[in-house]
């Protein structure tokens, strides 16, 4: 029953979104002008190789597409689940929902089934992109490895989404840990260029975040055709932050109905 | 625990918090102010019976709805719906209640009427083999089946109130709770929604309706029972027959003494 209903949800959401047919594809227009420009930095930047582009093959025109194909992952995962939310809240749908049958993470989980599996889509037609028409360069790709840290990094996001989506429930507008992660490890997770740059005291924050240990194993899954065991201390971060995360939550998360049962402000936004 | 009750509260209150503005906040940064719903709501449902809330906006109708139905959770006292505990057995309840919420946002806009009770049948835990069956029998209690390929967005306000019946009765609840169902309807779709209420779910198939409504002519030609709420209080219930002195005073007068009084 649990994954019917995910299934469910995938289902409604794949129906929702495919009526809305210009979205659906100007989203994809998007990721083409998105890499175009980074290609065209990248040529301006292709005399100047830094020292510390160096780990990742020296080419930064395949470093950054890393970083900005799964930083939109990052995104759509924590600003879509507080938008299901806050939107539920004020359509009504919010109640529908909880007075079925249905658990509290499944409706969480499902809700953000297909955010997670059209970004994945996003996160792939941006890296093929790159490949087939801006000639990126890539080593002996590690799926396994690859793998492994998508789905600990789209826990960890999913994670982070449910601690804004909590934030919403009670506060309805406001969202402080998708601006902590989101804006955050733009600057300090390595997603435009490499955290080696950043001066030693502002370095350490970079460890503090999901996306370093995720952008990184990424760039040697894909770029350097690093070992699942080199690989392995990226993976198993991410694996820290996922354990802890997710289910502190999905706690958060129910405290927050209750609280907005308590208020009566299920539906205030 | 009466087994021939649907629903049973006692003392039941409900108090919600009032936001400060920002003077507020720094004159008095602890204090909490707060507004009460209900005021200590006692009340008893018979099984199978067509029981009309009938009070004026703000008296707390639909909050005890929401607490029936596990929406919103009291700050004192009990409730019990089937039996059951609204804070002790939410997920029960929620497996033994319909609540037709009339919000038309509540269904996705963009999907067909058959499309969304699919979705919400999936999350009342109708398996996938007697999910069609299911949706296909609501479907036709409602009257919808011409529309069920249609989108939402396509369907008349008439059409959406019966939609959100036949969510309701996705599952085999013997208790239906409805918030002013007619609010927004033309004459001829409040009377089907009327007659559906009253004649197929009460009297053909035996089912509790708890009906929330302002409108009097309403409750007086539908109701088996009646309480008027005021201010978050219970003030009267009865047979129409009983309010009325049988007929000596009119339900107006009742309704009216009610409100201005407090109590009758």
């Amino acid at each position: 029953m649990f994954l019917y209903k995910l299934y469910s949800f995938l289902k409604r959401d794949v129906l929702n979104a495919a009526s809305y047919k210009f979205a659906f594809v100007s989203s994809f227009v998007g990721i083409f002008l998105t890499s175009a420009t980074f290609y065209f930095i990248a040529k301006l930047l292709s005399g100047s190789q830094s020292e510390a582009l160096s780990p990742y093959g020296g080419d930064y025109f395949s470093f950054v597409i890393v970083g900005v194909a799964f930083s939109g992952l990052l995104g759509i995962l924590q600003e879509g689940l507080p938008g299901i939310i806050r939107s539920a809240q004020m359509t009504g749908i919010l109640e529908s929902l909880l007075v079925t049958q249905t658990n509290i993470p499944t409706i969480l989980v499902g809700s953000s089934l297909y955010t997670l599996a059209f970004s994945s889509v996003r996160t792939f037609f941006h890296l093929l992109l790159a490949v087939a028409v801006f000639g990126m360069q890539l080593g002996d790709i590690n799926w396994l490895g690859s793998l492994l840290v998508f789905l600990l990094t789209a826990l960890c996001f999913l994670s982070i989404g449910i601690l804004s989506a909590s934030f919403i429930m009670v506060y309805k507008v406001g969202n402080p840990f998708g601006w902590l992660f989101g804006s955050v490890s733009g600057l300090l997770g390595g997603v435009f260029f490499p955290i080696a740059v950043l001066p030693p005291w502002i370095k350490w924050l970079s460890y503090a975040l999901p996306i370093t240990y995720s952008l990184e194993g990424m760039r040697q899954s894909l770029l350097t055709s690093a070992t699942l065991a080199e690989i392995m201390p990226n993976i198993a971060a991410l694996a820290g932050f996922g354990i802890l995360l997710f289910p502190i939550s999905l706690v958060i998360f129910r405290w927050a109905v209750v609280k907005a049962k308590r208020d009566g402000s299920l539906t205030h936004y | 625990m009466d087994k021939n009750k649907a629903v049973i509260t006692e003392g039941l209150v409900k108090h919600y918090p009032v936001i400060k503005g920002y003077r507020e906040l720094l004159l008095h940064p602890v204090s909490k102010k707060q507004t009460t719903a209900l005021a200590g709501v006692d009340l008893e449902v018979n099984k199978g019976e067509c029981f009309c809330l009938l009070g004026p906006n703000g008296a707390g109708k639909t909050t005890l709805i929401k607490v029936f139905s596990t929406l919103v959770l009291p700050n004192e006292g009990k409730a019990f719906v089937n039996g059951l505990d609204v804070e002790k057995d939410s997920k029960k309840i929620r497996g033994s209640i319909g609540f037709a919420i009339s919000e038309e946002r509540s269904f996705y806009w963009r999907l067909t009427g058959r499309q969304n009770l699919e979705f919400y049948a999936a999350l009342n835990n109708i398996p996938r083999s007697q999910r069609k069956t299911k949706v296909d029998e609501v479907l036709a209690l409602t009257q919808l089946e011409e529309a069920v390929n249609l989108r939402y967005n396509t369907y008349s306000t008439g059409m959406r109130q019966m939609l959100a019946f036949a969510r309701a009765l996705l599952i085999d609840s013997q208790i239906i709770f409805v918030d002013e169902p007619t609010r927004s309807l033309d004459p001829q779709a409040a009377l089907r929604v009327r007659r559906f209420l009253k004649e197929e779910l009460v009297s053909k198939q035996g089912r509790t309706v708890f009906w929330a409504t302002h409108n009097l002519d309403e409750a007086q030609q539908y109701g088996d029972r009646i309480a008027i709420i005021a201010k978050g209080k219970i003030r009267v219930i009865g047979t129409v027959d009983r309010l009325t002195d049988g007929g000596e005073i009119s339900l107006q007068e009742v309704y009216a003494a009610a409100m201005k009084k407090g109590s009758v």
